[in-house]
């Protein structure tokens, strides 16, 4: 069961993730004001008054890190020279628009949900413990569907439709159309009477002539004003199609996504069980079956999902539910700030 | 079919269209409404004021104000007047 699809390895430890301390540890962490700093893989911030630093404030200066870090080393010790005096760099550089700058590993896709525990906390647990598995390079059955549905999505293209235009310029066209044809077979009535009666008919026949060309003109637009009302119609019916379309992808993508999600939840359900029942400080017994484990107090939820999921960021902590800090990076198995 | 409304559907404007229509008149009896629908462009049918009435009402800055308050607020026609004019 342990580290099932998980491709770290060494499953020896004595976390559930089953890996080595050092590997979890990453790199140090640092943490620096204008006028403080702390480096290490469990820091304890309490003692720092009189700053500005508060836990929101740290996990937004972790969180800065994404994708401007490498990857984390594999162990303390191969952190080189250049890579550590490029990290200080970057902590000096962001000291300076933010009061307090963390350097550290990548947050990964779990420290979104538990990588601050304070007090109060909200906490979906389902959808933590679904990325607490993907931090651990978990991945479920629907995965290739979803991803090929959000490109669908993503490629798709709802075109701008307003056939108001092409309304506006056939109205009227078609009675413009109706009077010049009664007005040319008006006038040939008045040419047949003339002649007739024997008269002059040049004027008459020139004024037909006129009155042919005016309607020739009008046929020709109307014709086009149809064409192109015709044509923005078109569009307009494409664009419904694409917005119906579109629906469709959506609703599928959301049905793919609980699907992932209740794989990965299930893949993990049992490890979470254990390490909620282990929580300290928890007021729940030791028996996992007892209750529904997801309705579990967010705190102690989080911590779960912490020492189930890989952290390599640290987790900003705000709750007494360690001894110390070391205490909680350890039972976490990830870097810990204690606020 | 062209589209479906729930239990609506637009059908194109061909002999086959006409068919299928009536085939689910002959199962169905009189359960079944055909309609010949026609394209409606306002710029065509309505004066300027109803279609300067319809954009300014659903433009309103108070969404719960009805018509009838509205018309009567901002010079509008009213809406028993609207009722009682043909297209």
């Amino acid at each position: 069961m342990r580290g099932q699809q998980n491709s770290v390895p060494g499953s020896e430890g004595a976390h559930p993730n089953g890996r080595h301390q050092a590997e979890a540890a990453g790199g140090p962490v640092v943490v620096q004001t204008p006028d403080r700093r702390l480096s290490g893989r469990a820091l304890d911030l309490r003692e720092w008054t009189g700053t500005d630093v508060d836990a929101e404030g740290l996990v937004a200066a972790v969180r800065r890190n994404q994708g401007d870090s490498d990857e984390a080393p594999a162990d303390e010790g191969a952190v080189s020279d250049p890579k550590e005096a490029k990290a200080e760099a970057e902590v000096e550089e962001a000291a300076v628009e933010h009061p307090v700058a963390v350097a550290c590993p990548d947050p990964g896709p779990a420290h979104e949900y538990v990588g601050l525990v304070e007090p109060g906390m909200a906490l979906r647990v389902r959808t933590a413990l679904a990325a607490g598995a993907r931090s651990r390079g978990l991945s479920a059955p629907q995965d290739e569907d979803l991803a090929s549905v959000r490109t669908e999505l993503a490629d798709l293209t709802v075109p701008e439709a307003d056939a108001a235009a092409a309304r506006e310029r056939l109205a009227g066209t078609e009675s413009a159309v109706t009077a010049g044809r009664e007005r040319v077979a008006t006038i040939r009535g008045r040419i047949q009477a003339a002649r007739d009666r024997g008269r002059e008919t040049d004027d008459l026949r020139e004024e037909l002539r006129a009155a042919a060309r005016k309607l020739s003109e009008i046929e020709t637009e109307h014709a086009a004003a149809r064409e192109a009302l015709e044509q923005a119609e078109r569009r307009a019916r494409e664009a419904r199609d694409a917005r119906e379309r579109r629906r469709r992808l959506e609703d599928r993508a959301a049905n793919l996504a609980r699907a992932a999600r209740s794989h990965l939840v299930d893949a993990l359900r049992e490890e979470y069980v254990t390490a909620l029942a282990a929580v300290p400080g928890s007021d729940r017994t030791g028996d996992p079956g007892g209750e529904e484990p997801f309705d579990a107090d967010p705190v102690s939820a989080a911590l779960a999902v912490g020492r189930v999921a890989q952290l390599r960021a640290p987790v900003v902590l705000a709750v007494d539910r360690f001894a110390s800090a070391d205490a909680a990076a350890d039972w976490l198995d990830a870097p810990v700030v204690r606020v | 079919m062209v589209r479906r409304f729930g239990r609506v559907a637009l059908l194109s404007e061909t002999a086959f269209a006409a068919f299928q229509a009536l085939r689910l008149r002959a199962k169905h009896g009189s359960d079944i409404q055909i309609e010949r629908t026609e394209p409606f462009n306002e710029f065509e049918t309505l004066d300027e004021e109803v279609r300067v009435a319809a954009a300014a009402y659903e433009d309103r800055e108070t969404p719960s104000l009805p018509y009838a308050a509205f018309a009567a607020r901002n010079d509008h026609p009213e809406p028993d007047e609207l009722r009682d004019r043909e297209l």
